[in-house]
């Protein structure tokens, strides 16, 4: 059972990465987009992500919610040390939920829109850099566990584990990758003559991604950073990097004949793979501290838990995920119909 | 500000909010469905006009709903670190039901939303009970959770250790039961007064009288059959408190010495220095009686526990009073919708609109009254006999300043939502 807990907390973390950094995404290609070009997006954004979004941001309550049931002892470094990081992602969903809603819903449209879209913009970004910032301060290596916290000082213990150049380089490497996902998306699901802007975004984002992913790359190895050593030794997680760059290559084909379908499943393959790369060379050591690794799998809660909630998790699944399925698929179909019935759409 | 108190503050202060988003978020569907029926069987075009603006309502709540919920779900590590470190595996189970509701029912607004004149009629129609249903799961589900710090079960605590967790017997703990029951029927008393007192404002007004009445006559009759049956989950949950948690019945009371045939005292203040209550009503034997069905049972007084085990006194019994005077107030006012239902003419006196205009708070100050009876009155615990509030909370300095940062964040969202419904009943009622 212990591998079946395993898998939907991957699971839902890599589908919290894709659907929920897809959605965190558009705000940042928003936010960097020119006023007339902002103002088809903020359209388009509603129609793509209007049926969906609030589904897409459950996976990280998901995520939470077996990370405290089946690995408390891990949930608690997490909590205690990053307790600041997080507060701040929490802030930014919540600005950012409520403005989504808040400049869809309004019944009178005038000036307030202009508030609920920085809002929804700067939180859009914001929100995925601290996201990746806290799991930068995990693998920084800048986290001190003691028997007494009271030994640190508050910048030791609170501060220095995600406040510094690497978390915050990994931060902003999660916020292109958003981008990145968001534009592949949304030059499928973009209205003719308007694709343009999103290839151009998404080229855009994949020179980012590969910079700032090089930049951390190179700072980490200068600074001896022991995620980057054990990293550039592993043979699946280099070949994992390798493999998600090749699919650039089909991936832009893709883009270019036309097939977004089968672009987002390239797109969302290289995220699966540079997700593997990031949590493979170290696994289950999903904490790097100064001068250890501490295990997910360490003093994690007994059988019955773990048991129990396997089952519910199999069941909820088995009720959710097509539930899921139906609901993105049958939005998309609809929207098929819609532009053929009514071409100017 | 101590930290302990930072955090306390900064969790109530969160919970407050949440449940009023939360408990829209879960009753305002039934009315949406019912007045979506109706326009599905009389094709009233009002009907759909009501159900396209309630369904807006529905939407805003249940964003700020979900996002404050998202929030909670943090805060309950990041403030209670080893709280959460022990009972995270034993209550994880609701919890983790409660994802999964949430989840179907984030899926069935996704289709309920933009579904209109795209998925078959009844199909549509369904998806919106879907909303309804799961919303009323997921209240119970945390509840069940909440119900488990005040009567821990499901484990064996041996030096320190929790051990032989049984996650099942966990959450179905003596007082799920009640409390769930206890607070679905608030729910709908409170939101369904609510809304029913702003239909009614617009009514006082003379604005689109025909859709307001139509919407109150859907909102009342959800609150008014819940605020009836009230009282009687009400009896069930003091009898179940007088069996589990004493203390916490005698602090709603503010009953300090154990005595047999005790009374029950209506309002007064609480001196707690010279454990007096003054200027109250006493009914004599009645407190025995609702707590054991027996005029002459011993109840104990809160002098038979440690000092150190006691809650605040004058907080739990003012928070009780007002929850009891409230509710009793609420349901004399629903059996007074139901008369009203026979004597026509009533409708067309403006008091009568006044009337229930000014209810509409009433409802969630008594939700509100009635959770911190129940969290107030579990202190020092924070799991009851187990763990102090003060050895669960995080070791991190300074949440004062999380504390104002949520004060500020939460009072411009209520601003800001609040804001939003007038502005959506401002163009409900210039529509034609």
């Amino acid at each position: 059972m212990l591998y079946v807990v395993l898998f939907f907390l991957m699971f839902s973390l890599y589908l919290y990465v894709v659907l929920g950094g897809a959605d965190y995404g558009a705000g940042i290609v928003e936010l960097f987009s020119s006023e007339e070009n902002q103002k088809i997006t903020k359209k388009t954004i509603y129609r793509v992500m209007g049926p969906v979004w609030e589904a897409n941001h459950i996976w990280i309550i998901i995520l939470i919610v077996i990370l405290w049931i089946a690995f408390p002892a891990y949930y608690n470094i997490l909590v205690v040390h990053l307790h600041i990081p997080l507060t701040i992602v929490l802030l930014g969903v919540t600005l950012r939920g409520v403005a989504f809603v808040f400049r869809h819903y309004d019944a009178i449209i005038d000036n307030s829109q202009k508030l609920y879209d920085i809002m929804f913009k700067i939180s859009s970004l914001i929100t995925p850099i601290f996201l990746g910032m806290v799991f930068g301060a995990l693998i920084s290596g800048k986290i001190q566990l003691t028997d007494d916290i009271s030994n640190l000082t508050f910048y030791e213990a609170f501060v220095k584990p995600w406040l510094n150049v690497f978390s915050f380089l990994v931060g902003l490497f999660f916020a292109a990758l958003c981008a990145f996902l968001s534009a592949v998306l949304l030059i499928g699901e973009s209205v003719q003559g308007e694709e343009n802007i999103y290839i151009r975004k998404a080229t855009i984002a994949t020179v980012v991604v590969f910079v700032i992913g090089l930049l951390t790359f190179i700072y980490g190895y200068v600074n001896e950073y022991m995620f980057v050593n054990i990293f550039i030794k592993d043979l699946y997680a280099v070949s994992a990097m390798v493999i998600s760059g090749l699919l650039l290559i089909p991936l832009w084909l893709t883009i270019k004949k036309g097939r977004r379908v089968l672009s987002r499943l390239f797109a969302g393959l290289q995220v699966f793979l540079i997700l593997i790369a990031a949590l493979i060379p170290h696994f289950p050591n999903i904490i790097i501290t100064e001068t250890h690794g501490v295990s997910l799998l360490k003093n994690i809660a007994p059988d019955s838990v773990i048991n129990v909630l396997g089952v519910s998790l199999t069941i909820g699944g088995a009720i959710i995920i097509p539930g899921l399925f139906h609901l993105l698929k049958s939005f998309k179909m609809i929207k098929i119909l819609d532009q053929h019935n009514n071409p100017s759409i | 500000m101590e930290n302990l108190d930072a955090a306390r503050l900064q969790m109530a202060f969160t919970l407050i909010f949440h449940i009023v988003f939360a408990c829209i978020g879960m009753v305002m569907p039934f009315f949406m469905v019912v007045s979506h029926y109706k326009w599905l069987k009389t094709k009233n075009q009002v009907y759909l006009t009501l159900t396209k603006a309630w369904q807006k309502g529905v939407a805003i709540f249940f964003v700020t709903g979900a996002v404050s919920g998202t929030a909670l779900s943090f805060e309950l590590g990041l403030l209670w670190p080893e709280f959460m470190k022990h009972a995270g595996p034993i209550i994880g189970m609701p919890f983790s039901l409660e994802g999964a509701a949430f989840f179907i029912e984030a899926i069935a607004l996704g289709f309920y939303l933009y579904g209109w004149n795209k998925l078959p009629e009844k199909f549509h129609w369904f998806t919106g009970v879907i909303i309804g249903l799961s919303g009323v799961a997921s209240g119970i589900l945390v509840v069940a959770a909440n119900g488990w710090m005040n009567s821990p079960s499901g484990f064996d605590y041996i030096d320190g250790q929790f051990l032989n967790i049984d996650p099942v017997q966990a959450m179905l703990n003596p007082a799920w039961f009640t409390q769930a029951l206890h607070m679905t029927l608030a729910a709908f008393t409170a939101t369904g007064f609510a809304v029913a007192g702003i239909h009614a404002y617009q009514v006082y007004k003379g604005k689109r009288v025909d859709l307001h009445t139509k919407a109150f006559n859907i909102a009342v009759t959800f609150g008014a059959i819940a605020a009836i049956l009230q009282p009687l989950s009400g009896d069930i949950s003091a009898k179940n408190i007088a069996e589990r948690q004493p203390v916490k019945l005698a602090a709603m009371e503010a009953h300090y010495n154990t005595e047999r045939g005790a009374p029950l005292y209506i309002g007064g203040i609480v001196n707690p220095k010279t454990q007096e209550v003054n200027y109250k009503i006493a009914i004599p034997g009645m407190l025995s009686f609702l707590a054991f069905g027996d005029f002459d049972a011993e109840v104990k007084g809160l002098n038979d526990f440690p000092e150190d085990e006691r809650p605040n006194v004058p907080i739990v019994h003012y928070a009780f009073q007002t929850m009891v005077g409230i509710g009793g107030m609420l349901m004399l006012a629903g059996l007074l919708y139901f008369i009203s239902l026979k004597k026509k003419q009533w409708f067309k006196n403006k008091k009568y609109w006044l009337f229930f205009v000014a209810l509409a708070p009433l409802g969630f100050i008594a939700l509100e009254a009635g959770w911190i009876v129940t969290e107030v009155g579990r202190q020092p615990w924070i799991i009851h006999k187990i763990m102090k509030t003060r050895d669960a909370v995080t070791p991190m300095p300074g949440i004062v300043f999380s504390f104002y940062m949520y004060i500020l964040v939460y009072l411009t969202l209520s601003v800001a939502v609040t804001w939003l419904m007038i502005r959506q009943i401002k163009v409900l009622n210039a529509k034609k």
